[in-house]
């Protein structure tokens, strides 16, 4: 048999199916249709959730059915393509940001290879100015004039079925990190394009059960999980039985306690799964050590908002109940726990959406009295600032060689980086609490590559995609991993928790993930304590 | 003019035309081709690593041993990517085909492609290997699957609270009308 020539070669690997596409890549973009196949979608949303949440007060959630998105036939509602221009026409009313993102880009390019999504597939749809363009040649078709007269030669096209299964492929290959919009120009806001995108895909009931079930829990029992009140309080419980086995010391966390002076909110990840659970010793160990008079609440259980990820009516819902929860106690102030998207929601949307919360007082620290006044209208304080105020004024004692099995770096998670500049005080705890090394320049702070896997897409059944995503960060973790031997990546963010974890599981055996607080709660002395040798601190199995 | 020095000439002209071949199988190639920032282009930085180091390996003719690292340093991303296995591989090959061309087209070194059988035979030791560890790659992405579910992250949309549960076993015990 002759040894194939290397044309030959090329035109099995070059010129086969595309990725995500499946699709000879040698047309214009509009004509190369998408092709769903199990790994690359998530699981649509169940009938019942999408009924459950449709018969809510405030929501919408119309179409609910059992459909498939590998089928051709998407059950849409007969006139679904009225639904959606008209939904786009009314959003291009309400939110002007929206207009103005459709009109100024000018399509230069800078936002084009910073995408996670794009580096790891190589798929140009998954450049941010691509992604954007799937809507905006719908808008220039129904909503110009240059659209509607030129057609395809302004970059126009209509809307059809296929152009809305692209939107469903896209909208759900991004994680709103907002990465691309550090690098444009005219500061579009890609992740509000993608916002938009699900926002009209819900109109005609198109949406995945990862997200739709959380939303659908957060509404009913005031968390991702569903957890009851007295499963959550159980499992808080069951933590500080843990903190008393590992140090002696006994805490008893206060529950719904009215008058308490601050309201402490954290995502529900953090009471219930691994590697969070540590994280929320480190904040009862905390609070424990300063004396701090605050409580928890088994209804305002979540910090995260996958509203966020939904559409603006079920963020607004679910971001109410934590101020109604704050108000009911009567607290004057909420300290919110290491949660990303929460962050987002909090400083870019809470007040146009449910402020100025001013039934509360402008957050002032009870044990330093230092006044937040960057928080004077959410008065919501992120726990690292809180935590970092404390140790600029010595108030914990600090015994950083309990963490002398840790060698960590830290991922800036996006939110809190991005969305509300919070990149020095983690690393403030950091230098007080472990020995830790930066990753490279160009993957931290404001240029933080995401997980991989937020806004609801850290679902196993696109574990392949994720993985994808997840590269960029993952390969500035090798890195550190490699030259400096780091074993722990620490964050500030609770899907960062649980997808760090199996990105590194994958790309990078051997390295660990952890939030900030369970750093902290290793190396806090707490008074009248009997802790021993604890060689993987709060981790210890006794 | 043996063989040896051939490829020390060579070397940068052959491994960049198989990194440029191995990044063409990407839809929007000239990103991966051109950023030389490791850390900005994952997918180009690393395969151009691995390549410029496998390619040393080929031409010593070491063992498959040896390989595996910068093998692996291509597979682990191939192997996720939407590939199938065989796609994931080829460029691998390609370099076999890139040195026999560029050794052709020079007259004085003409001669040495007859000798090509001992490095050949080696990247094909190398394409063995590499479908190995595709084959481990994949096996990792559903262990990783796996320990995600035994977790309980997996809790976040297959719950339902305990009360639901038992509420469940209750109606599920009473017998329908139809069936007595």
């Amino acid at each position: 048999m002759a040894v194939p020539k290397l044309e030959q070669l090329s035109k099995s690997v070059v010129q086969g199916p595309s990725l995500a596409t499946g699709a000879i890549p040698t047309r214009d973009w509009m004509d190369i249709p998408v092709h769903f196949k199990e790994g690359n979608y998530a699981y649509p949303a169940k009938k019942e959730k999408v009924e459950y949440l449709d018969s809510q007060k405030g929501l919408s959630f119309p179409n609910a059915r059992i459909w498939s998105p590998e089928d051709d036939d998407w059950k849409l509602p007969e006139d679904w393509k009225e639904i959606i221009l008209n939904g786009l026409k009314e959003r291009l009313g309400k939110f002007r940001s929206l207009k103005i993102f459709m009109d100024c880009c000018v399509r230069c390019g800078a936002c084009a290879d910073k995408c996670h999504f794009f580096l790891g597939t190589g798929d140009p749809k998954n450049m941010p100015v691509m992604r954007a363009e799937l809507l905006r040649s719908i808008y220039r078709n129904d909503f110009t004039l240059a659209g509607k007269l030129l057609g395809r030669m302004a970059g126009a096209r209509e809307m059809t079925v296929g152009v809305l299964k692209e939107w469903f492929m896209y909208a759900y290959q991004c994680t709103e990190c907002r990465r691309c919009s550090v690098f444009c120009p005219y500061g579009i806001d890609t992740a509000e394009i993608t916002i938009i995108l699900r926002e009209l895909l819900h109109l005609v009931g198109v949406g995945i059960n990862w997200i739709l079930e959380p939303v659908s829990n957060s509404n009913r029992t005031g968390n991702h999980m569903g957890l009851q009140p007295h499963t959550y309080k159980d499992n808080v419980e069951f933590l500080a039985d843990d903190i008393e086995n590992l140090t002696g010391v006994r805490i008893n966390p206060p529950f719904n306690k009215k008058g308490a002076e601050v309201l402490f909110i954290t995502p529900s990840a953090d009471v219930f799964a691994e590697p969070g659970l540590y994280t929320a010793m480190g904040y009862l160990i905390l609070f424990e050590a300063i004396g701090l008079d605050y409580t928890w609440s088994t209804y305002a259980s979540e910090g995260g908002n996958f509203g966020l990820f939904t559409n603006n009516e079920s963020m607004k819902k679910l971001n109410a109940k934590m101020y109604a929860e704050a108000k009911r106690l009567g607290v004057k102030w909420i300290l919110g726990g290491e949660c990303g998207h929460m962050w987002r929601v909090l400083h870019q949307y809470m007040d146009t959406m449910n402020g100025p919360a001013d039934f509360l007082e402008v957050p002032k620290s009870p044990i330093t009295g230092t006044v937040f006044d960057n928080t004077a209208s959410t008065k919501m304080v992120h726990i690292s600032e809180f935590t970092a105020d404390l140790i600029k004024h010595g108030k914990l004692k600090l015994d950083k060689s309990r963490n002398s099995h840790v060698k960590a770096t830290f991922h800036d998670s996006c939110n809190p980086a991005r969305a509300m500049g919070l990149l020095d005080e983690p690393r403030y705890i950091l230098d007080h609490v472990v020995d830790w090394v930066e990753m490279p320049e160009n993957t931290i702070r404001e240029q933080t590559f995401c997980c991989g896997s937020g806004t609801g897409l850290n679902t196993d059944e696109i574990m392949e995609l994720r993985m994808r995503s997840g590269l960029p960060r993952a390969n500035a973790v090798k890195y550190v991993h490699e030259k400096h031997d780091v074993n722990m990546l620490s964050c500030v963010c609770a899907i960062d928790r649980a997808t760090l974890t199996s990105l590194m599981d994958y790309w990078n055996p051997g390295v660990r993930v952890c939030g900030i607080s369970e750093l902290v709660g290793n190396a806090l002395v707490l008074e009248g304590e009997t802790r021993g040798e604890l060689d993987d601190g709060l981790r210890t199995l006794l | 003019m043996d063989l040896a020095e051939a490829f020390r000439n060579y070397k940068d002209k052959i491994v960049d035309q198989w990194v440029d071949y191995t990044l063409s199988t990407y839809q929007a190639s000239s990103f991966f081709k051109k950023e030389r920032d490791m850390f900005a282009n994952p997918v180009g930085g690393n395969i151009r690593e691995a390549l410029k180091k496998l390619f040393s390996l080929l031409v010593k003719g070491a063992g498959t041993e040896q390989m595996i690292p910068p093998l692996e340093q291509i597979l682990k991303i191939r192997s996720i990517q939407e590939f199938s296995p065989s796609q994931a591989v080829a460029p691998l090959n390609a370099v076999k085909h890139i040195t026999r061309e560029i050794l052709a087209a020079d007259k004085e070194r003409r001669h040495l492609v007859s000798e090509l059988y001992d490095f050949e035979f080696a990247v094909d030791l190398a394409i063995l290997a590499a479908f190995d560890i595709y084959m481990q790659c994949r096996e990792r992405l559903y262990q990783t699957r796996i320990q995600e579910i035994k977790t309980g992250t997996h809790i976040l949309t297959d719950s339902r609270c305990p009360s639901s549960l038992q509420k469940n076993k209750v109606q599920d015990s009473i017998p329908k009308v139809e069936s007595i």
